[in-house]
């Protein structure tokens, strides 16, 4: 047995224990743990207990709620969050841990009691220890209780790689780490997936797009040994792998078009959306991008790039509803940005935290208020209005030009407008008399403003001073030439600022006010219960700020990405891991607390965490680790009886084989139609393609003008899923079914789905019609004639691969079947070669484009086509 | 009908499971499946069981119509008469009550209370009190529980919705429906488990699709949203150019590439897509036929009223809630907008009775003469109720309440709840409860009741914790219940 397997153990034990803890008596679903002798039979040699991996999951689940972090909730004063206080004499004198010593710790008489109302969990909290589980504490308190912090808040180390038998297969270090399992376990990994296989599946995951024809053909038949490294390395390379990772972490910053709450209405944060694909695109590294994001304001000289970074956080749902209480957006606002920040970089549920400690980890109340000071300091509205709420800067490389033309507008208007105000009431005996004169002709007409009829009924003498200032500034607006004039010029002035004005694109940004607000702990999380103040800072768990720092931001940003943070580069690299292969090695990539999962490979999620710090956080050199280890290249094909041993694939003993994500599976029937412009530069404002009409009106409120869709036209209908606009209340349909989240909050896991609706948008959603159609018309005008060459270049452009032969049967006689039914019936054929609004080739054979239409979208269906394999 | 024997995706899973499941329950492995985040696919399709393996408590009803009044309906021109706020109407209201409360628009203004104009009489063998607004729905109070002493946690339109359909104002949640499929499944294989409409006549506060979702649950079980105009259904309809014979073609050519492709491959995940093509073919037929209501015999519409044959109507979408409910649709939202009164309320809460009032009662009835109110509970509330005190002027004509969360009125109907009962009670000025107070966890709580459910053991773990419709409250209320 190696140092790992006795430190490190198999999931699936895991998974049982936690199934078992629900009060189920289970058998590990995966028998592979049966070969470490882990099969829940007892006589089995003794193996050491690791506290984190069998017992804190135990207590955490069973006894935390009770006796854990939450002062206010513990029962009977006993803590067993803690050795110190599992340790401590209790009420009665008795102890419920002694360590090495069973018969004296009443933990264990008490989880074993026969009668119910001793036994602990107590009945009703319907909870109930397993045999097995109480074993593994008998166990554990026997060899001594040792008790070490929660591995996810212990900074990580480089682990030494482990040796394995098959060496020939290691193509780099992840692949020691994934090998030694499987040898443990006694398995082998798959063969390496075929080569358009892996040319695909890479293309997807770098870029989200299905590889060109082109880079097929070049990739194919590419004879040198590191083919596949060169590969890598142009994906990485292309602007659209900047898009591909964007997307993903447009989730987490929560990234919209909409503002969320209420009417919902637009905003326009897209130069942030475009600094994320730039970022990655540029490979800036991890720490950096973390701090521009956090506190791009605060960077002494910030650029203007980094304030629109610092636009992550302005990304918080808002809103404009009247009867909205200021200090309690204010604070859900703050709460928003606590919670994200805890998602992104620390992988912990600080939500928890909000009204009570947290109940399972090391988190209290006034630590999560800590966090909010860094964060309630924004001088920017409770009830937000309009697209640009303050602090807002241009968005602009010629930002101080564009400002600087404003100006020169606005003092223009403003001079004209105090030299216009000057000719109205300049001292003037001429126009005086001039207006005595108009007034004694004019006092009935009805030509003159009804308020200033109404003064006119009063002689001059008897007026008020103000009367007397609106008759007079009323006769000179409409009777003196120069008046007139400059009130033409001041009209066009304000009116050429106005316009101006719209053409500037802002941002919200970050900002800190001078003066710093006073952050209070609010007890139970209640706005109107202000408790104790607090300073910032940060949960004590996990170290401490920097001294010597001003406690702002910056500061904040600093500490989370310091080279021996526990969190920031282990949950990161997570994410990555889980982009690529489906699941995280942690699988709750949002929950690495005590109640999160264990990792199926903690030392290689701490290798992976290391070589991302001491790389400087150079996030393609552990993406590139990542997509050229064996690992990543074996074939997602499994024979049965592997499947069923690992059916989650936990052990990674084949290839990942995962649905594409909502976007991919829009950009992927773009791409293999060819609407898709592949050479359009990246970024710009968010569009809105083909949607049913209606939509948003249904669910609007009150005829709110922006509640109309505008659809967009030509290319813009066309654009990669990440530039589809986003609004949060009614998220564009053929994502929503695809698991898109609303974007309301920080989402690190999409849920994977197969439903019914996903089938409705691939065959009727205009987009994907459309797709098939144009589709089609790619494979009628690219190909020869022959019915083969056709279908062959459509498989090709779709799956990467040519037709097996009962394919081609299939596609043959589906061919051959619709064919005659067009034939039949050409007005059906006209009306689907009709569809969207790209041009269609005329002299494509009406009946045949049809055939080939539907064939495209049967192709554009089909399992393969939607799945990363 | 055993859903499991009827979803060749079922069997699959199952097979598939088969050899390492042995001697778990389907609670057991459902939980593990969600546990470990696999797509859980199976056991949330449509036509299968939920997570709940039998049922906690002995089920009374099958499914949930709930009718929701967007924006708040006042008590005060329902069901909650209070003669004293007519006869002290104008003048100030009592400071001890609402010192110190929070308020909405009215936060900071001077306070009056404020009479109704409408008249009430005593209906039925309860002697409920019932406002000359909603005259059908006196004629059917001997089936109604009439609750007059709802609470809820949030002032605000978003929140309080947010807050009702998920209980808790947080994004991100599941909604009750969603719920409802999670743990019960559905019963009908060609239609979802959760179905929204929301009627087109009046527009009012913006609904988001968050009042329907899923959160943190698998998308599979948010509410799927059946429209009046245009598809029914998002995209159920074959564009132009395909008719039915040719999509049932593209869909055969469709399953054999994909049947080979499991046969080489053995993904579950490719069975569940062909069974899901499957679905969605049925779906084409059974929503049309669904949304047809032309084989509706004339005594239905002359029960629902003549909107009903105007679709997106109020009427019209009870009419569709009733036939959804024939088809064992496990819940029925239903959205009708326009209540929020701030201003102008006796002209508009009339035009928002006149829309609501008969379809509604007629939905009672219908659903009673067919037997099916017994297992069918049918929730009518908005998601707070409104002040006693006036907002926007005094007069009686022309009089606006404001946001109130404290005391409001609601009723439930069938499925075990205690028909012919008026239910809890408030102060004279109808502005604290002060008998039997229902928070809205509590009817969650004694909804989930009498679907079968433990309201404490309907859990799904989400970030580290196992959180419930009812997050850590609710409690089952005996006296709404028979």
């Amino acid at each position: 047995m190696t140092k790992f397997q006795s430190k490190w153990v198999s999931p699936q034990l895991l998974v049982a224990l936690t199934a078992m803890s629900h009060g189920l008596v289970i058998s590990p679903i995966v028998p592979a743990s049966a070969t470490t002798g882990r099969d829940g039979n007892h006589d089995t040699p003794v193996e050491t207990i690791d506290f984190n991996r069998d017992v804190r999951p135990i207590l955490s689940d069973n006894c935390f709620q009770c006796h854990g972090p939450d002062e206010k909730a513990r029962h009977a004063d006993l803590r067993l969050d803690s050795f110190l206080g599992a340790t401590a004499p209790l009420k009665s004198k008795r102890f419920a841990i002694v360590p090495g010593d069973i018969d004296h710790s009443e933990l264990i008489t008490r989880v074993r009691h026969q009668n119910d109302a001793e036994r602990m969990p107590p009945p009703e909290s319907g909870k109930r220890l397993t045999p097995h589980q109480m074993d593994i504490l008998r166990r554990w308190i026997q060899q001594g209780a040792h008790w070490p912090a929660h591995w996810a808040f212990v900074k990580p180390e480089r682990p030494a790689l482990p040796a394995v038998e098959n060496t020939g297969w290691l193509v780099n270090p992840v692949d020691s780490f994934i090998l030694m399992r499987l040898e443990q376990e006694g398995l082998s990994p798959s063969p390496q997936a075929d080569r358009h296989t892996l040319i695909r599946r890479v293309a997807f995951d770098l870029t989200g797009l299905p590889p060109t024809i082109d880079q097929l053909d070049q990739t194919l038949f590419d004879e040198r040994p590191n083919w596949y490294e060169e590969l890598v390395d142009r994906l990485l390379d292309s602007k659209h792998y900047g898009e591909r990772m964007a997307q993903h972490w447009l989730d987490l910053a929560r990234y919209a078009d909409s503002d969320g709450h209420h009417v919902d209405g637009p905003r326009s944060m897209w130069p942030f959306r475009d600094y994320v694909i730039d970022s990655f695109n540029t490979n800036k590294p991890f720490d950096r991008f973390t701090l521009e994001q956090l506190a791009g304001d605060l960077i002494p000289e910030a650029t203007l790039e980094q304030k629109i970074a610092s636009a992550f956080h302005r990304n918080v749902p808002t809103t404009a509803e009247a009867g909205a209480n200021a200090e309690e957006y204010m604070t859900k606002y703050a709460v928003d940005r606590v919670n994200t920040t805890a998602t992104v970089w620390l992988g912990v549920t600080m939500q928890c935290a909000q009204c009570h400690d947290h109940k399972y980890d090391p988190f209290t109340t006034k630590e999560f208020y800590q966090l909010l000071a860094f964060f309630n300091q924004v001088p920017e509205p409770a009830i937000y209005n309009g697209l640009y709420a303050p602090p807002t800067i241009i968005a602009s490389d010629s930002a101080a030009e564009e400002q600087a033309e404003l100006d020169a507008l606005n003092d223009l208007a403003t001079m004209l407008e105090e030299k216009w105000n000057a000719a109205l009431d300049a001292s003037n005996p001429q126009l005086d008399a001039d207006q005595a004169e108009w007034e004694k002709t004019t006092s009935t007409s009805n030509e003159v403003d009804t308020d200033i009829k109404n003064i006119l009924q009063t002689p001059a003498e008897k007026r008020s001073e103000e009367q007397n200032i609106q008759v007079r500034r009323y006769y000179r607006e409409t009777h003196v030439p120069e008046v007139k004039d400059l009130k033409t010029r001041l009209t066009s002035a304000k009116n050429a600022h106005s316009e101006y004005d719209k053409t500037i694109q802002r941002i919200r940004v970050m900002a800190d006010a001078p003066e710093r607000r006073t952050t209070y702990i609010l007890l139970r999380g209640n706005f109107r219960q202000p408790g104790d103040a607090v300073q910032p800072g940060v949960p004590k768990v996990l170290g401490d700020l920097p001294p010597r720092n001003e406690p702002n931001r910056l500061t904040l940003a600093r500490w989370l990405v310091r080279a021996d943070h526990p969190l920031a580069a282990r949950v990161t690299v997570n994410r990555f891991w889980q982009m690529f292969f489906g699941q995280g090695i942690v699988k709750t990539l949002d929950d690495f607390g005590s109640r999160g999962e264990w990792p199926s490979h903690p030392e290689l999620l701490d290798w992976l965490a290391m070589e991302f710090v001491e790389s400087g956080w150079d996030v393609k050199r552990v993406l590139r680790l990542l997509v050229t280890s064996a690992t990543y290249r074996q074939s997602s094909k499994s024979a049965p009886a592997s499947r069923e041993r690992d059916p989650e694939n936990r052990l990674l003993g084949r290839g990942p084989r995962v649905r594409l994500p909502a976007e991919m599976v829009r950009d992927n029937a773009l791409a293999i139609s060819g609407l898709f412009d592949r050479d359009r530069p990246t970024g710009g404002p968010s569009v809105k393609p083909y949607q049913p009409p209606g939509l948003w009106r249904m669910i609007s409120s009150d005829d709110v003008a922006h509640n109309a869709y505008q659809q967009d036209h030509g290319g813009d209908l066309y654009r990669r899923g990440l530039y589809t606009f986003w609004k949060r209340s009614i998220v564009y349909p053929a994502f929503a079914v695809f698991d898109a989240p609303s974007r309301e909050i920080c989402t690190a896991i999409r849920p994977v789905t197969n439903t019914p609706l996903q089938a409705f948008v691939m065959l009727n959603d205009l987009t994907y019609v459309e797709a098939a159609r144009v589709f089609a018309q790619r494979v009628m005008v690219e190909s020869d004639g022959s019915f083969n060459a056709r279908l062959d270049h459509a498989f090709r452009l779709a799956l990467a691969r040519m037709p097996q032969p009962d394919e081609r049967r299939a596609m043959t006689n589906l061919y051959r079947d619709i064919l005659k039914h067009y034939r039949l019936d050409e007005e059906a054929a006209q009306n689907l070669v009709s569809s969207g609004e790209s041009p269609r080739h005329d002299n494509l054979n009406l009946v045949d484009h049809a055939t080939w239409t539907c064939v495209c979208s049967a192709i554009l269906n089909l399992d393969e086509t939607l799945t990363k394999e | 009908m055993d859903p499991a024997e009827n979803s060749a995706t079922t069997m699959t899973r199952r097979q598939f499971f088969g050899r390492s499941t042995t001697g778990i329950g389907t609670l057991a492995l459902a939980s593990l499946l969600n546990q470990n985040l696999i797509t859980p696919t199976a056991q949330a399709l449509p036509g299968t069981g939920g997570i709940v393996p039998g049922f906690h408590v002995r089920p009374r009803a099958k499914r949930i119509i709930f009718l929701f009044m967007s924006g708040g309906p006042s008590q005060f021109e329902t069901f909650d008469p209070k003669p004293k706020l007519n006869e002290l109407s104008g003048k100030p209201m009592p400071k001890s009550l609402t010192e110190d409360q929070r308020l909405a628009q009215l936060q900071g203004k001077e306070l009056f209370c404020m009479g109704t104009k409408f008249k009430f009489a005593k209906h039925g063998n309860v002697q409920a009190d019932v406002s000359d607004l909603l005259p059908y729905t006196a004629q059917v109070v001997d089936d109604l529980t009439i609750i007059r002493s709802m609470q809820t946690d949030a002032i605000n339109h978003d929140p309080a919705v947010t807050f009702f359909q998920c209980g808790t104002s947080q994004p991100g949640r599941p909604t009750m429906g969603s719920w409802m499929s999670y743990g019960l499944g559905s019963a009908n294989r060609d239609l979802p488990a959760f179905v929204v409409l929301v009627s087109n006549s009046h527009v009012g506060q913006n609904l988001h699709t968050r009042y329907w979702g899923s959160g943190f649950l698998p998308s599979i079980h948010q509410g799927v949203r059946f429209r009046s105009k245009g598809d029914p259904v998002l995209y159920v309809s074959n564009p132009d150019g395909i008719n039915r014979q040719v999509r049932r073609r593209i869909l055969d050519g469709i399953r054999q590439v994909n049947q080979m492709k499991f046969e080489s491959i053995g993904d579950p995940e490719i069975a569940t897509r062909i069974e899901q093509y499957e679905m969605a073919y049925r779906m084409q037929a059974s929503v049309p036929e669904l949304m047809d209501v032309s084989d509706e015999p004339d005594d239905v519409f002359d029960l629902y009223g003549p909107e009903a044959k105007t679709p997106g109507t109020m009427a019209a979408n009870c009419l569709l809630a009733r036939r959804l409910a024939e088809r064992d649709v496990r819940f029925i939202q239903l959205y009708h907008r326009g209540w929020d009164q701030h201003n102008a309320l006796p002209t508009d809460i009339t035009r928002q009775c006149n829309q609501m009032d008969r379809p509604c009662a007629a939905l009672i009835k219908d659903l009673k003469q067919r037997g099916m109110l017994d297992d069918t509970i049918v929730l009518w509330s908005g998601e707070f109720g409104r002040t006693p005190m006036a907002q926007s002027n005094t007069e009686l004509d022309n009089y606006g309440r404001d946001h109130h969360m404290l005391a409001f009125s609601a009723w439930v109907a069938g499925g075990g709840f205690k028909a012919g009962t008026l239910y809890g009670a408030t102060d004279e000025f109808g502005y604290q409860v002060i008998k039997d107070p229902v928070h809205v966890h509590d009817l969650h709580a004694t909804m989930l009741h009498l679907m079968g459910i433990d309201h404490l053991k309907l859990t799904y773990r989400f970030q580290g914790r196992d959180h419930r419709l009812t997050d850590v409250h609710g409690n089952v209320i005996p006296g709404l219940i028979t």
